[in-house]
């Protein structure tokens, strides 16, 4: 699918933070996302610096267990209000049975994108599709000059983007306070708001970057950056990962017949 | 033409002739411009398959259509003051003999344009699905049963019920509610999103063959294709067995051809043949138009994230089970 667009947009762009050499463009003239792209590392398990630590279950063994990683908050640390702190380490103590991934849950805002699973871009002039293959979400990003509003609190919010150069920039607001940020615990409230930045430094490598505020948890803004990368094999595609099915016995188990 | 003259404004039918011929949209890059925000709203109130007294009508009278509007817009104004209707859909639930009270006025969705349609199966003529084959019929009785009130498990009940997916079709068929669809497109693929349990498929029109026949999923493996300004995609590697398409669950050797044709601005032309040979003795057509209705919004269907339904029955079903086996014990003991 790219090919058909660096044939017509094969032009070189020079950045501060790199050369696009071979990145293509949409027709409309911005820089093309569309593709499958995938975060790696361990951000999922945790924002922030974290040593290597056992599973929950022995059987599993190395599969199990958390790999360490270092840290993708800028600065750091998450600035958690006192008591918030409080909730995210007991957060932390029942990771394995509160995280909103053991019970297949929407992933959220900014999760969905640094989960490990591949997600697809199919980026329109006036609206920008992010399918995740994680328990089949998908949000829609209104790229209209006129900006939609969050009439409920959803799971992946309410998004509205633009370009500012050649980066996408995306405004999230309109979320439920049931998500969380990684598998240790880090969490928001109903006030959170998601300002992301995707963009490309070659063709094959997105920087990602989400600000993240929320005045009823955080002390100030905090900010997140990592790459995403593309999928380059052969006819590669987003597979089915309907996660349901893997957590009715933890949920309903209670109330199966005996 | 005719025909579809009778579901299209007589105003439009005249510009829908050459619509499909010369002015339908075209994309930046050439391909038949389908995108837009949808809904099947307006098929509330006409049945999947055709009542026999239609024959092989596929359109009702002005008479009929007539009673059609007054029931559609009498089943409008029951929602719109928080009334739970009696008729369509809902004369269904009254049969089964429940209430359906966990789903409220509120709710629903209605058809804002009666339709003309007398059926959603348009093929054979007749408007009925195909028999059995022993195989279907045998899938059809074991499945699961919406109005079972005695689960003794999730796996009693269907996948709709454990909100992971209603399918290809179960997606895109009228239902009460969730009755959005968007189309994406850019060169070499064709997205589409459905309101119902937030699904989407991706759609390349590359060419390039189905994925191996040991990668299975629930919504197939789908590869489109152009054919002048229809949009045909071809859906194989389902899962059979789980989910049902026509009131029976389909077979892993299921495969769905769509075609998508724009007709008018605001309208396109969906048509699915679904062909089953392990479950029905011939394949068959549904047919019906989608419409771009102003001011229609999708909205993000968290349904196994609030499925609290799911945890209540199961739960009302032990309850029971432990009444029964409380009176059991008395009537025994009272034997003595």
């Amino acid at each position: 699918m790219r090919t058909t667009f660096s044939s017509a947009a094969l032009a070189v762009f020079t950045l501060a933070g790199g050369s696009l050499l071979g990145a293509a463009r949409t027709f409309d003239g911005h820089p093309d996302l569309s593709g499958i792209w995938q975060s790696v590392g361990t951000a999922n398990w945790n924002l922030e610096d974290h040593p290597a630590s056992p599973g929950p279950f022995f059987q599993l063994g190395a599969i199990g267990a958390t790999p360490s990683g270092q840290g993708v908050v800028e600065g750091g640390q998450i600035p958690y209000k006192p008591e918030a702190l409080k909730q995210r380490n007991e957060n932390f103590q029942n990771r394995w049975k509160l995280d909103p991934e053991i019970k297949c849950y929407m992933g959220g805002i900014p999760r969905s994108t640094y989960m490990p699973y591949p997600f697809q871009i199919v980026q329109t002039p006036t609206s920008i599709l992010m399918d995740y293959e994680y328990a089949s979400s998908n949000r829609v990003i209104n790229m209209e000059k006129e900006p939609l509003e969050a009439s409920v609190d959803t799971w992946m919010g309410t998004a509205n983007g633009h370009w500012e150069g050649e980066t996408l920039v995306v405004d999230n607001t309109g979320f439920n306070d049931e998500s969380w940020f990684d598998r240790a615990g880090n969490f928001h409230s109903d006030q959170l708001h998601v300002v992301e930045r995707f963009t490309l430094r070659d063709a094959d490598h997105i920087n990602y970057e989400a600000t993240i505020e929320d005045p009823q948890v955080f002390t100030r803004p905090w900010k997140i950056s990592l790459p995403l990368y593309r999928h380059v094999e052969k006819n590669a595609q987003l597979t089915e990962f309907k996660c349901v099915e893997f957590a009715e016995e933890l949920l309903y188990g209670d109330v199966r017949k005996k | 033409m005719k025909a579809l003259s009778l579901f299209l404004p007589v105003s439009l039918a005249a510009a829908c002739v050459a619509f499909g011929q010369t002015k339908a949209p075209k994309t930046a890059w050439g391909d038949p411009d389908l995108q837009g925000v949808y809904t099947t709203d307006d098929l509330n109130g006409v049945p999947m398959e055709r009542p026999a007294k239609f024959g092989t009508r596929r359109f009702l009278t002005e008479q009929e259509f007539a009673e059609r509007a007054k029931q559609v817009s009498s089943e409008r104004t029951t929602i719109d003051t928080g009334v739970r209707p009696t008729t369509g859909f809902w004369s269904i639930v009254k049969d089964a003999g429940v209430d359906a009270a966990a789903a409220p006025a509120q709710w629903i969705e209605y058809a804002r344009h009666a339709s003309r349609l007398s059926s959603l199966v348009v093929d054979p003529p007749d408007g009925r699905i195909p028999a059995l084959t022993p195989e279907g019929e045998k899938r059809r009785a074991s499945q699961p049963q919406y109005y079972n009130m005695r689960p003794a498990s999730w796996e009693d009940l269907s996948s709709y019920d454990r909100c992971i997916t209603r399918g290809v079709t179960g997606s895109f068929f009228p239902s009460i509610y969730g009755n959005g669809s968007q189309i994406f497109q850019m060169p070499g693929m064709v997205a589409i999103r459905y309101e119902m349990i937030h699904e989407t498929r991706l759609i390349p029109l590359d060419g390039r063959p189905h994925a191996g026949s040991g990668l299975r999923s629930y919504m197939g493996d789908p590869r489109g294709h152009f054919e002048g300004n229809t949009l045909v995609v071809e859906t194989t590697n389902f899962i059979g067995g789980k989910v049902d398409v026509g009131g029976v669950p389909y077979s892993d050797a299921l495969k769905l051809t769509e075609r998508f044709t724009r007709v008018d601005a605001d309208t396109i032309d969906y048509k699915v043949t679904v062909d089953d040979p392990k479950t029905f003795t011939a394949p068959w057509t549904v047919e019906f138009p989608i419409r771009h209705e102003p001011g229609y919004q999708i909205f993000e269907y968290a349904c196994h994230e609030g499925n609290h339904a799911m945890h209540n029955r199961l739960s009302a079903a032990r309850a029971l089970d432990k009444h029964d086996a409380a009176n059991g014990a008395q009537e025994a003991s009272g034997q003595k």
